[in-house]
């Protein structure tokens, strides 16, 4: 709980700073410890079901989930790129890139709600077996995560072209890009966990 | 390691993060409302008995004592799965004659149930009984 | 002391103390009717007995929560109540409609006491803690509906801190899910479903932001520390609280007939429900220690601290003990739930409206804080119920683990009550516990009446 209190500017010591507020950290932290807790249940159960597991994980469509794993490393590489446009005070740049995120996110969204057309269409849901209560339960998380993540980039956007952020300030910008990471992140864990291990 | 950390960044993160659990709260809830169909026997609330049952349960507060799917008091038996355990008729005879009056022994009122409310308790029970529980509770003992 | 309209909040709190005492002699009948089963019989069935001991409790926690929002609003907002008045109206009329329910549950059979106040034309009666009369469940709302009006309005008058709002937003979504008590479907898994929405989304949704804003409160007050510091806390604590807390909710579906997936989210969820009680004991501990003045109030401060411990072991440590699926499949419904519900409601919900307690009733007496032979009386008081209650809360666990083993764990499972039979010598110990705490209830009440010198306000 010893945390400095710095004035809101970036400081540019030597000292090892941690971007975005605190409090994200915190809420990351959390974050990382449902998916981790809901991580080690599915690997626990998936350990003592290897076959049925691997019976109904062969009809995931790898390639809408590969597509979706590009879209989200992408999305975050054009946060990162926003953030240092802003730093920079490159509002133009920093908007498109913030933009070009935003259509990422999206877009995930949009492969995602095809894949689950197609598996209800085939009739699976949660509570076919266990596998699909996993399958369909990590990724609706997930799926809630980034409906947040976009929202969070629509309003860092809209305050980019306001041009609420620049060298004076990054802060609230660097405190929703970390959220955004974090979303990325659990889903680099997720993909091969569920759609690729076998 | 220096940071820094705000109250408006924690006050939107609050509300942020409310508003998203109680949404995976209701998208939950909306999930399990298409599923009970299959689980909770509601063909059988066609029966006037089974909510007349229900009524009897309520009205003479039977949760103040009995746990019901392992909900109520823990101070007399479980009832969810009493059908199964004792049968129909035990059930009717044992809430007729009490209470037991036997000294120092946990008492259960006398409730002056008419033979046509017995009866709607019993298939209430049954209901009760029947609802697909995850196979709780562990034993029939309950 | 810094407004007027701050004394209302008394008459709250000076209630909640009568019913407090009604609770604990309640709860002393149960305990020995647990084993002298026909004790009081048939006057006051255990049913009855255990009625008084649980709506007690819920109105007088309510009664606590009321009386710190009149008193601690007003104080954040740095302006006058909005209508004193209405506040001690409500007040007349929740006690009368809290004495007259208490006399009806014990002057009349139950079935009688639902046909009298019409309970056919809107059944919502019979399901637990939720027993009251339809009508008297009506008064609640047009109680907590005045409340809110009167309290929103000063709100919005004045400054708009953290904790305010806060302890605001707890109190309207308390107002909010009650009225899921009065939706009782005759689909008696939807009813169980629905009526945790009251229950759960209280002790273990809203009810927390209530506990942290008045924890954080009191401790701005006792310790000094910056508000800025203790609000971003605040915060945090209550984020954790809510995210772990509302899916956390599953644990109530793994067996009445919900589909089976909760039995992983609740599991998942409900695991994490500690964190954010473990922060919370941080936060208090950090905060006292961190403190830029010493305050009279010595007692306060204590009960502050012990409400972050305790709320952390009953509600945290007590409630993981059986929230995993697996283990609850064993658990659930036994003497382990009894054991987990004592501590966490002592220890989160009890302390927090005595620590409140403890920190306004000087200043409303015209004092910083009572004298030094009333603090130590108190802080008696303090040990006495706290210590009482870690053994309540292991003496039911010890017979919840002794009748997990007996009922259904053993290959020759004994029917309910020879279980209980055989676990008699441990409700003893817990009967013998509960007499502690009632010397406890009885030194604390003393506190306030003894005399010494005093710090002026």
């Amino acid at each position: 709980m010893d945390t400095t209190i710095n004035p809101r500017p970036v400081s540019a010591g030597v000292e090892p700073h941690l971007h975005g507020d605190l409090a994200i950290w915190f809420f990351i932290i959390a974050e990382l410890l449902a998916f981790g807790v809901f991580f080690v249940a599915y690997a626990v159960t998936r350990a003592f079901n290897v076959e049925a597991f691997n019976a109904a994980q062969a009809g995931l469509n790898l390639n809408l989930g590969a597509l979706n794993t590009v879209l989200l490393i992408s999305g975050s590489w054009c946060v990162v790129r926003s953030v240092q446009a802003a730093r920079a005070d490159l509002q133009v740049q920093a908007v498109r890139w913030m933009a070009v995120a935003l259509a990422c996110g999206v877009g995930f969204l949009i492969v995602k709600v095809i894949e689950y057309r197609a598996k209800f269409a085939a009739g699976l849901t949660m509570d076919t077996d266990t596998f699909h209560m996993f399958y369909f339960s990590l990724t609706f998380f997930h799926f809630m995560h980034v409906v947040l993540g976009v929202c969070v980039l629509t309003i860092l956007l809209f305050k980019l072209r306001r041009g609420a952020y620049g060298s004076h300030d990054v802060h609230g910008l660097e405190t929703g890009a970390a959220y955004w990471h974090m979303v990325d992140l659990a889903w680099i864990v997720l993909f091969p966990l569920v759609y690729v291990m076998r | 390691m220096s940071s820094t950390f705000t109250t408006s960044a924690a006050r939107n993160i609050f509300y942020g993060g409310a508003v998203f659990s109680f949404l995976l709260l209701l998208a939950l809830t909306f999930r399990t409302e298409q599923v009970l169909p299959q689980r909770d026997q509601r063909a059988q609330l066609d029966n006037p008995q089974v909510v007349a049952g229900k009524r009897i349960w309520e009205n003479n507060n039977c949760i103040g004592c009995h746990t019901l799917l392992g909900e109520g008091a823990y101070f007399a038996p479980e009832l969810g799965n009493v059908y199964k355990r004792r049968g129909p008729d035990f059930i009717k005879a044992w809430i007729k004659g009490q209470p037991t009056g036997a000294p120092g022994r946990r008492q259960m009122p006398q409730f002056n149930l008419t033979e046509q409310e017995l009866d709607d308790m019993v298939a209430f029970l049954k209901y009760a009984s029947e609802i697909n529980t995850a196979k709780w509770p562990p034993n029939i003992e309950g | 002391m810094k407004y007027k309209s701050q004394a209302v909040a008394k008459p709250y709190f000076i209630a909640a103390m009568g019913l407090f005492v009604a609770q604990i002699l309640f709860g002393l009948i149960m305990g020995l009717q647990y084993v002298i089963g026909d004790f009081l019989f048939p006057h006051i069935p255990f049913n009855v007995a255990r009625m008084v001991h649980t709506n007690a409790l819920i109105v007088w926690l309510l009664m606590g929560f009321m009386g710190s929002a009149y008193y601690l609003v007003p104080e954040e907002a740095e302006t006058e109540l909005h209508s004193p008045k209405l506040a001690l109206i409500l007040f007349w009329i929740f006690l009368v409609a809290a004495a007259l329910t208490v006399i009806g549950y014990l002057a009349v059979p139950y079935a009688t006491l639902a046909k009298i106040t019409g309970n056919d034309l809107l059944p919502t009666m019979g399901r637990e803690f939720l027993e009251q009369p339809t009508i008297t469940k009506i008064g609640i709302v047009i109680v907590a509906l005045g409340f809110l009006y009167n309290l929103s309005m000063t709100f919005l008058k004045g400054r708009k801190t953290a904790i305010a709002s806060v302890l605001m937003l707890g109190l309207w979504g308390l107002a909010i899910f009650f009225l899921f008590s009065f939706y009782n479907p005759h689909n008696l898994v939807k009813d169980k479903f629905y009526w945790w929405w009251v229950v759960h989304l209280w002790v273990e949704g809203v009810w927390e932001l209530i506990l942290g804003a008045i924890l954080a409160f009191v401790l701005i007050k006792v310790t000094g520390v910056d508000r800025e510091v203790i609000e971003k806390w605040l915060y945090v604590i209550i984020t954790l609280a809510l995210v772990s807390g509302m899916v956390g909710t599953g644990h109530h579906y793994f067996w009445i007939g919900a589909p089976e997936f909760w039995q992983w989210w609740g599991s998942i969820f409900s695991a994490l429900e500690p964190v954010p009680f473990f922060a919370m004991t941080l936060f208090a501990f950090n905060m006292v220690n961190r403190r830029r003045r010493e305050h009279p109030n010595r007692a306060a401060t204590l009960w502050a601290l012990g409400t972050g411990v305790m709320a952390f072991l009953g509600a945290g440590v007590w409630g993981f003990l059986h929230t995993l699926a697996p283990v609850n499949f064993y658990t659930h419904g036994s003497q382990i739930t009894a054991a987990h519900g004592h501590m966490a409601f002592y220890g989160a919900y009890v302390m927090v409206v005595l620590t409140m307690i403890s920190y306004a009733m000087p200043l409303m007496r015209g004092r910083a804080a009572n004298s030094n032979k009333a603090q130590v009386v108190e802080m008696w008081a303090f040990w006495l119920m706290t210590v009482s209650m870690v053994f309540i809360t292991l003496f039911l666990t010890a017979a919840g683990i002794l009748q997990v083993w007996l009922q259904r764990v053993s290959d020759t499972p004994l029917s309910f009550m020879a279980t209980q039979d055989q676990i008699s010598l441990f409700y003893w110990m817990r009967e013998a516990a509960g007499l502690v705490f009632l010397i406890g209830v009885v030194t604390y009440l003393v506190s306030f009446f003894i005399k010494g010198e005093e710090r002026a306000a």
